[in-house]
């Protein structure tokens, strides 16, 4: 049985391979400019129809011209100097029997951390796309006077820096031809924990986007939605505008996705691409690291979080490398929008609805002055 | 024996060639840019673009060409009659292999499969190396009106 089919086998590859060579000379060097000289009749494409009547169109996620999406990314951020003028505790701490340190400034060298990132596409039809992604992000301070620091703020930045992981999830959800629905929905980490010793999940950030829109031509696509977000560090529930458009031309453009980022594009050619704008940044970061066993201050018992919003105004410059890997280089100004501290007893969240709902004072609402940056990362972008 | 033998292989090989052949024909992609006519030439399917809803550059106000395309000697030619799908193979169960796309839109080509998942409705799925890193989009097939 196994020589016979072992004999089909053989029989089957020698006839195959006798194929190809007949046909060698026909498929080698097939031209891919076949329709300089062709006598295809492309008129009668005018006018067709579907075979099937049923079938139904559906928008995609991209526009003509926009930017590539980043499946994977490398990437590295670097803050010039900067002061830190950190507050004192302005509550006492119910733990600290020093809780009322003083203010101190930190004269910041430079402040500068990896920054990972991919988002694999996990569904990617024409009727849903689905992806999940993952980051991480950190933070190193580098201070001038590192020694002589007092304020437990800056030695816990000093000493831990600060770190950013989490999960995202995106679904796009074509309704029809023209109009979409987008999901996005991330749970991050962030705080000045160890690597090696991860916080509990009680203090998992949670930040959740919904957004309807339409994508009336191929060069245009705009919605409008509701946010969930910690981008100016403390939580926030915000109205959000996107916009994505082409000029026909295929120069000039938009991205934007009001109020976490907006850019206009300059599109050299279809591998590189100048943008001029900003992206609103930001975090709730647990200061979770008991960094002085010795005192009798326990951060881990503090409840104390920096609510980090920073805008980022910037040039960024996009270009192939080779291929799908592309480099992205940014320079900018970063704008300090708050790094101030709040106590969250057990991770429980003080929504202030800037400050309509709550006038909730910070305990430690602290001053930086703001400095040039720069970023650099390497990408595989999608098809 | 050997004539059992040819005539199995014979009434096999014709039966991959008439199920692959049911890929020939046009296609549009779901974003209804353009046509798309798949031919067969050897043992292999081409697709060449034979239609496109927006065919004069703006710019130049000509026929548009491949000006994306990463090798400067082939930005003149015209896209109507690119071939976009190149040197696909059936593998058996509905689905071609072995193939490139290309997208004019940024000049890339990208590893390609077609899955038939019926009669009129292609799944084709252009990727980075990997299947997973890659992004499917639906061709639905059309009829020319006489």
């Amino acid at each position: 049985m196994m020589l016979k089919r072992y004999s089909v086998l053989i029989t089957r590859t020698w006839c195959a391979a006798l194929l190809a060579l007949s046909c060698t000379s026909l498929h080698a060097q097939v031209d891919t400019t076949a329709g300089a000289a062709d006598d295809e009749d492309y008129g009668q494409y005018d006018n067709v129809g579907f075979a099937d009547d049923g079938a139904k169109r559906f928008c995609s996620p991209k526009i003509e011209g926009l930017s590539p999406a980043k499946l994977i990314s490398v990437g590295y951020d670097y803050q010039m100097g900067y002061q830190m003028i950190a507050d004192s505790l302005r509550s006492q701490s119910p733990f600290a029997p020093w809780g009322n340190f003083n203010p101190d400034t930190g004269e910041v060298a430079y402040s500068h951390g990896l920054r990972l990132a991919c988002n694999i596409p996990v569904v990617s039809k024409t009727s849903l796309v689905w992806q999940l992604g993952a980051n991480y992000w950190e933070q190193q301070y580098e201070f001038k006077d590192g020694n002589s620091l007092s304020n437990p703020m800056l030695t816990a930045l000093r000493d831990n820096g600060l770190r950013t992981m989490g999960i995202n999830t995106t679904v796009f959800k074509p309704l029809n031809d023209k109009q979409f629905l987008l999901f996005q929905g991330s749970a991050d980490m962030s705080g000045d924990f160890q690597l090696s010793k991860l916080m509990p999940a009680r203090y998992l950030k949670y930040s959740v986007a919904a957004i309807w829109g339409k994508r009336p031509t191929e060069r245009k696509q705009w919605g409008i939605g509701v946010s969930r977000t910690y981008r100016v560090g403390e939580l926030n529930y915000i109205p959000i505008v996107l916009f994505n458009w082409t000029d026909a031309s295929n120069k000039w453009g938009t991205e934007i996705l009001f109020p976490a980022r907006a850019h206009v594009r300059r599109t050299i050619n279809s591998r590189n691409m100048v943008f001029a704008g900003y992206e609103l940044e930001g975090q709730s970061y647990r200061l979770y690291r008991n960094n002085d066993p010795s005192a009798n201050f326990d951060m881990r018992r503090e409840d104390l979080e920096i609510r980090r919003g920073e805008i980022r105004l910037r040039l960024v410059y996009e270009f192939s490398l080779k291929g799908f890997v592309w480099m992205s280089v940014q320079a900018g100004y970063r704008i300090n929008y708050r790094y101030d501290v709040d106590r969250l007893t057990d991770g429980a969240e003080i929504y202030r609805g800037f400050g309509l709902v709550s006038d909730a004072p910070y305990v430690m609402v602290n001053q930086l002055t703001n400095p040039l940056y720069f970023n650099i990362s390497l990408n595989l972008v999608s098809p | 024996m050997v004539l059992i033998l040819f005539g199995g292989l014979f009434s096999g090989f014709v039966q991959d060639t008439k199920e692959g052949d049911r890929l020939l024909g046009v296609w549009e992609p779901s974003n209804g840019r353009a046509r798309v006519k798949v031919e067969k030439i050897g043992t292999k399917y081409y697709g060449k673009i034979v239609w496109l809803k927006e065919p004069t550059d703006p710019e130049t106000k000509q026929p548009k060409t491949d000006k994306n395309n990463p090798d400067p000697g082939l930005r003149n030619v015209p896209l109507k009659g690119y071939r976009m799908l190149k040197d696909f193979v059936y593998k058996g169960k509905d689905e071609w292999a072995d193939g490139t796309i290309y997208d004019p839109l940024n000049g890339s080509t990208y590893s390609c499969t077609i899955k038939m998942t019926d009669e009129n409705t292609l799944e084709i799925r252009g990727y980075i190396g990997v299947s997973a890193l890659g992004r499917t989009d639906i061709w639905k097939r059309l009829v020319v009106k006489k």
